[in-house]
C-alpha cells in the first residue's frame, strides 16, 4: 500500500539547509497499525505529512497504492486525501462555532456522493465514536477527549483506506487518551490501516509495528508480538 | 463542492463577527444607498418636469429667437447666453403664422423682472406680456375677476391679472379687483386673480403677473420683439408639417435666403413639445448619471474596506484553510469560499443600502412635494435596482479576488501549524 524508498526532505532557510529526512525506506501493507516513534525533531511529522500528501519530498520515491507522488498534481493529491486518507491531529483542528455534525461532514462537502449517502455516513461515523447525544453541540462546547473523537469521526467519515494520527493523545488526559487509542485499535480491527505518530513509548506499544526515528533516519523497525490493548485499561 | 455549502459556510463566518461584518459593509451600504438615492430622485425630477410639459399638450410648438446649432444640442438659451439679443421675432411673425390652416391657437410672450407696489407693499415679480389665448392654451384661468382681452392687447391697456401668491402678498385680505398697482412707474389696474398653480418646471406660477404683450413691450421693456411664440397645431398629426410651415413663413418674414432649409442659417428655433420633453429627459439623465457616478466613489472606498477585512479574515482562519485542504479541498474550493464570502458581504450591504436609499428618496419625495407645492412622485427605476446589485456583486468579486487567491495559495502544512 505504501512504499517509501530513500526519501529525503530538506528545508532551506536563507542559506541554511536543515535535513528533516535523511533517506528512509520501508513499506506498509494494508491493515497494518504502524507507530512512528521518535523524539521531537526526529523527522517523524515531516514523514507523516509527506505520506499524507500534505507535503512533497526533496528526493526519493513515495508511492501510495502504486501511485507515485511526483506524478500527481496538487488537485489529484487533494482528491486522494479526500477519498483515501483520514487525518487526526494533536490539536483536534475542529471548526469553531460549528456543530459536531457539520465538523464531521466537512470532508464530504468536497465530494460528489449523493446527499442521502452523505447523511448516512456522517451518522455512522458519529455513532462509531459514541457522540450521537452531542450531534448538534458546537465543537467548542465539548471536552478535549470528545473533540478528538469528533476529529476521528471526521477522519473516517469518507471511508479512507488509511488514517494518519499525529500525536492524537498528546493534548489529552490519560483517560481520554486511552479512549482514543481504543477507538483507533477498533478501527484497525475493522480493516483500516493506521499510521500513528507519537513520542510516547507507551502509546507506541499499542501498535502492531514500531518504526523508531532519530535525526531523520530509521534506527529500528520492529513488529510487536503482544501489543497492549487500550481497553484493558491504563498501565502506566 | 456545492454552491449551497459554500454560501452556508460564508454565513457562519459572517455571523461569527457581527459587529465587524456590519462595519465592513457600511461603505457598500452608503455607496449603494447614495447611487439609488441619486437615481431615484433624478427619476422623480424627470417624471415631474416631463409630466408637466406633456400636460400642456403634445400639439404645442415653441418658437424662440436664436439659431439652432446642432453641435450645441442641448443649448436651450443660446440667444441670451451669448450676450446678444436677437430681436427678429415679433408680433408680425405671430400674425403670419396664425394664417396657416394647421394652427389652432397661438400666443406670444415677453417677460421681465421688476417690483410691483401697492401702497406700502412692495414685491419682486416676474411680469409676463401675453396675448389673450395664453389662458386657454395653458389651461390656466382667472379664479376671480376676468382675463386680459384682445381689445386690451390691441389698445396697449394698462391692466394685469395677478398670480395667486402675488395677490395675497400685495393685498392680503383686501379684494384686489379694480385696485391699482405700480410696475416700473406705470400704473396697472388689476382685473383678475389667477387660479393657484404652484411650482412647475421650477417656476412658481403664482408669483407671475400677466399684462398685455404690447403694454409690456412698449411701456415696461421698450422693445418690439418677443421672447417666445407658442403655437398649437390642430392635432397631433399636424405638428410636424406645421413646424416645417412655420420655418418657411419665418424665413420669408425675416428675409432669410435658405432654400436648403439649413437650420443653422435661421435666426429662430422651432421645437415641438415632444422634442422639448426629450431634451429635458436628456438633461436630467445626464445630471443623474453625473451625480450617481460621484456617489459611486463611495462604492470603491467600500470595496477597499471589504478587501482589508477579507485579508484579516484569511490570516485569522489560516488553520481552518489548512484543515480544509487536508480533508480534500482544492485551491479552487478555498478560493470560491472566500469569493462567495466577499460577494455575500457586498450583496448584503447592497440590499441594506438599496432599502436605505429608497426609503430616503421616498421621504424626500413627500418633503419635496410639500416644500415645492407640487406633485413630486417617488420613482425607483428598474435599471437603478439592477445596477446597484450588479455593482455590489462586481465590487465583491473585484475586491475579494486578491484575499481569496491568497487563501487558496496557502501551504496546508504551514497553515495547520499556524498559531
Amino acid at each position: 500500500m505504501i512504499q517509501v524508498k530513500d526519501l529525503k526532505k530538506e528545508y532551506r532557510n536563507d542559506s541554511v539547509v536543515t535535513t528533516a529526512l535523511a533517506g528512509v525506506s520501508f513499506d506498509i501493507k494494508e491493515g497494518e497499525f504502524v507507530a512512528i516513534m521518535g523524539p521531537s525533531g526526529s523527522g517523524k511529522s515531516t514523514l507523516m505529512h509527506i505520506m499524507g500528501f500534505l507535503d512533497r519530498p526533496s528526493s526519493g520515491v513515495y508511492k501510495f497504492e502504486g501511485q507515485s507522488i511526483e506524478d500527481l498534481i496538487d488537485n489529484e493529491l487533494a482528491y486522494i486525501r479526500n477519498e483515501k486518507m483520514g487525518f487526526v491531529f494533536q490539536f483536534f483542528n475542529l471548526l469553531p462555532r460549528t456543530t459536531v455534525l457539520d465538523n464531521v461532514k466537512l470532508p464530504l462537502i468536497y465530494t460528489k456522493i449523493p446527499k442521502k449517502e452523505k447523511d448516512k455516513r456522517v451518522k455512522e461515523a458519529i455513532k462509531a465514536v459514541g457522540l450521537i447525544p452531542r450531534i448538534s453541540h458546537y465543537s467548542n462546547q465539548l471536552s478535549g477527549g470528545e473533540q478528538q473523537r469528533v476529529a476521528i469521526a471526521r477522519a473516517v467519515v469518507n471511508h479512507p483506506s488509511v488514517i494518519f494520527a499525529d500525536e492524537p493523545t498528546g493534548n489529552l488526559d490519560s483517560k481520554s487518551g486511552q479512549q482514543i487509542m481504543e477507538i483507533l485499535q477498533d478501527l484497525n480491527e475493522q480493516g483500516h490501516t493506521i499510521i500513528l505518530v507519537t513520542h510516547e513509548k507507551y502509546t507506541s506499544e499499542m501498535a502492531k509495528r514500531v518504526i523508531q526515528f532519530k535525526d531523520g533516519k530509521i534506527i529500528s523497525d520492529k513488529t510487536i508480538d503482544h501489543r497492549r490493548l487500550a481497553k484493558d485499561g491504563l498501565v502506566k | 463542492m456545492e454552491l449551497k455549502d459554500s454560501i452556508r459556510i460564508s454565513f457562519v463566518a459572517l455571523r461569527a463577527n457581527k459587529a465587524r461584518t456590519a462595519l465592513t459593509i457600511l461603505g457598500i451600504v452608503i455607496g449603494v444607498g447614495a447611487v439609488i438615492l441619486m437615481m431615484s430622485l433624478g427619476g422623480g425630477a424627470q417624471n415631474l418636469i416631463v409630466g408637466q410639459m406633456q400636460s400642456l399638450g403634445s400639439e404645442n410648438i415653441f418658437i424662440e429667437p436664436g439659431s439652432f446649432d446642432p453641435k450645441a444640442g442641448l443649448d436651450i438659451m443660446s440667444a441670451t447666453v451669448e450676450g446678444m439679443t436677437i430681436k427678429t421675432l415679433t408680433l408680425k411673425d405671430m400674425k403670419a403664422i396664425k394664417k396657416d390652416p394647421l394652427v389652432d391657437m397661438t400666443y406670444a410672450m415677453v417677460y421681465g423682472v421688476a417690483r410691483a407696489v401697492y401702497r406700502n407693499q412692495d414685491e419682486k415679480i416676474t411680469y409676463i406680456g401675453i396675448t389673450s389665448e395664453a389662458y386657454e392654451m395653458d389651461d390656466w384661468h382667472a379664479a376671480i375677476g376676468r382675463e386680459i382681452s384682445d381689445e386690451e392687447i390691441k389698445s396697449m391697456a394698462r391692466v394685469a391679472t395677478l398670480g395667486h401668491k402675488i395677490a395675497e402678498d400685495l393685498f392680503g385680505e383686501e379684494d384686489p379687483i379694480g385696485k391699482t398697482i405700480r410696475i416700473k412707474k406705470t400704473n396697472f389696474r388689476v382685473i383678475g386673480v389667477m387660479e393657484e398653480r404652484g411650482m412647475q418646471m421650477f417656476q412658481n406660477f403664482d408669483e407671475y403677473v400677466y399684462v398685455p404683450v404690447t403694454t409690456a413691450q412698449k411701456l415696461l421693456l421698450g422693445i418690439d420683439h418677443l421672447n417666445a411664440i407658442t403655437v398649437r397645431a390642430i392635432n397631433d398629426g399636424a405638428v410636424d408639417p406645421l413646424m416645417e410651415n412655420i420655418r418657411w413663413i419665418l424665413r420669408e418674414t425675416h428675409n432669410i435666403y435658405n432654400p436648403e432649409g439649413d437650420l443653422s442659417k435661421d435666426d429662430f428655433k422651432v421645437m415641438s413639445q415632444v422634442e422639448a420633453s426629450d431634451m429635458v429627459t436628456q438633461i436630467t439623465g445626464v445630471l443623474t448619471a453625473f451625480l450617481s457616478s460621484i456617489a459611486a466613489i463611495a462604492l470603491i472606498v467600500g470595496g477597499i474596506g471589504i478587501m482589508n477585512i477579507m485579508l484579516v479574515s484569511v490570516t485569522e482562519r489560516t488553520r481552518e484553510i489548512g484543515l480544509r485542504k487536508a480533508v480534500g479541498a482544492r485551491n479552487k474550493d478555498i478560493m470560491n469560499q472566500f469569493l462567495i464570502e466577499s460577494v455575500a458581504l457586498t450583496v448584503f450591504g447592497g440590499l441594506i443600502g438599496f432599502m436605505g436609499g429608497a426609503a430616503v428618496s421616498f421621504l424626500a419625495s413627500i418633503g419635496l412635494s410639500q416644500a415645492l407645492n407640487t406633485d413630486w412622485s417617488f420613482v425607483l427605476p428598474l435599471n437603478a435596482v439592477i445596477l446597484a446589485f450588479g455593482v455590489a456583486v462586481i465590487v465583491g468579486l473585484v475586491f475579494g479576488i486578491y484575499p481569496a487567491k491568497k487563501a487558496a495559495k496557502l501551504n496546508p502544512i504551514q497553515a495547520l501549524r499556524h498559531e
